[in-house]
């Protein structure tokens, strides 16, 4: 199989009886199937960001809108002011990460849990940061933590992971880069993978 | 192959062996995302959960009567799963049509499910990191002239002004480094042994 037949299977270009044989070639090849999974994740995820903007395939490509972008972009900062800019939060695709190894642990910490009648909120501490999250956990099973970023008017998610497994049944281990994060308050949820069990809900505050 | 499902594999299950059970479930687990993928409409979370009914129907089967020929395993699997998809459409379709339409707008809820929106989410988030990476902006409009817009790669290679071979390099490129993304952040290691199968 190669990947020509791949991309006529992902953009249906074949009769319904070559991809019912594609299919079973898929279950008897698991590391194809993974292959061909990756590719249909691949136009679903270019049609879901397409159906936002177009621009995003556009950018930088033209060297005028460049040029468009800065001149807007210093007319914003100009007219909206360092105050507005500080109170938003950046949004960063690495903001949340897996902790890989043992270095990661070496650094600072936060530790969320859900205590009852607390009047504390937990406050972040600057640089790359262990989240401890205590709670409940089923070892081996997979969750994804999202992170919200909280304010008057609305809750605005701004990171996520996703396939995270528990240090622990009672931990479970991220990291965050709290020096990409503008002050104010923030929630984490953690959601366990493949269950309809309700999220886990942890406000912090960055300072 | 990685695995062959055979005699031997249907037999351990019948008799309670739940590493076997986990083996069969690494084995027809990746095809059967693929196969029901197609068929669930960009609804993940339909589609999760009609893998793992198949997966359910499949092993329940096997710890039962059994099938006649172990080799046609995959066969089981793949029509359980394409009659599953078939019966949710049917509700899907029947619920449309049966229920009194005022009052769902009524009672809507405008999100969908948690499930859905975490699984668009991952994708989406690792194609923008892709289109920020990629270092010529033609790779990106090659992307989605190719999969989004359906063009044919020769229209498409002309048009860029490109060698067949390029375009096949910088779309495998951009292929290599999306699956990097998710594996880098955990999108595709998904694992249904401890799903209380």
């Amino acid at each position: 199989m190669n990947q020509q037949l791949i991309e006529q299977y992902v953009s249906g270009k074949m009769s319904e009886a070559e991809a019912e044989a594609f299919e079973m070639f898929c279950l008897e090849n698991p590391e194809f199937a993974r292959q061909v999974e990756v590719e249909q994740r691949l136009k679903a995820g270019l049609a879901q960001v397409a159906r936002g903007s177009t621009s995003e395939f556009v950018r930088s490509g033209n060297q005028n809108w460049w040029k468009l972008a800065l001149a807007a972009g210093v007319l914003l900062f100009v007219t909206m002011g360092a105050l507005l800019w500080q109170r938003t939060a950046a949004v960063h695709p690495n903001l949340l990460a897996a902790v890989a190894n043992d270095t990661d642990r070496n650094g600072p910490s936060m530790r969320l849990a859900l205590v009852r009648g607390a009047d504390t909120t937990p406050q972040l501490p600057a640089g790359l940061v262990r989240v401890e999250i205590a709670g409940l956990f089923e070892p081996g099973h997979e969750y994804s933590v999202v992170l919200d970023r909280l304010s008057r008017q609305s809750t605005e998610t701004i990171a996520a992971v996703y396939g995270q497994r528990p240090s622990s049944s009672v931990t479970l281990e991220v990291l965050l880069y709290g020096d990409q994060l503008a002050p104010g308050a923030y929630a984490l949820h953690v959601l366990k993978n493949d269950s309809r069990e309700e999220p886990l809900d942890f406000e912090f505050v960055k300072p | 192959m990685d695995f062959v499902p055979g005699g031997e594999l249907t037999r351990r299950i019948r008799e309670g062996d739940v590493s076997a059970e986990s083996e069969l479930i690494r084995q027809f687990e990746p095809g059967l995302r693929v196969l029901l993928r197609r068929r669930t409409g960009g609804d993940v979370g339909l589609l999760q959960d009609l893998v793992q009914e198949t997966l359910l129907v499949v092993i329940q089967r096997l710890r039962g009567d059994g099938i006649d020929d172990p080799a046609k395993i995959a066969a089981f699997a793949a029509q359980t799963a394409r009659n599953l998809a078939i019966a949710s459409l049917r509700k899907t379709e029947r619920q449309r049509t049966d229920v009194d339409t005022e009052a769902t707008d009524r009672n809507a809820d405008p999100a969908p499910s948690v499930v859905a929106i975490t699984e668009d989410l991952e994708a989406a988030l690792a194609v923008r990191a892709l289109l920020r990476e990629l270092p010529q902006p033609r790779d990106r409009l090659m992307l989605k002239r190719f999969y989004l817009e359906d063009h044919d790669k020769e229209i498409i290679c002309r048009e860029m002004q490109l060698s067949e071979a390029a375009f096949n390099q910088a779309l495998s490129r951009a292929r290599k480094r999306f699956r990097q993304i998710l594996e880098e952040r955990g999108f595709t290691r998904r694992d249904l042994l401890s799903s209380g199968l």
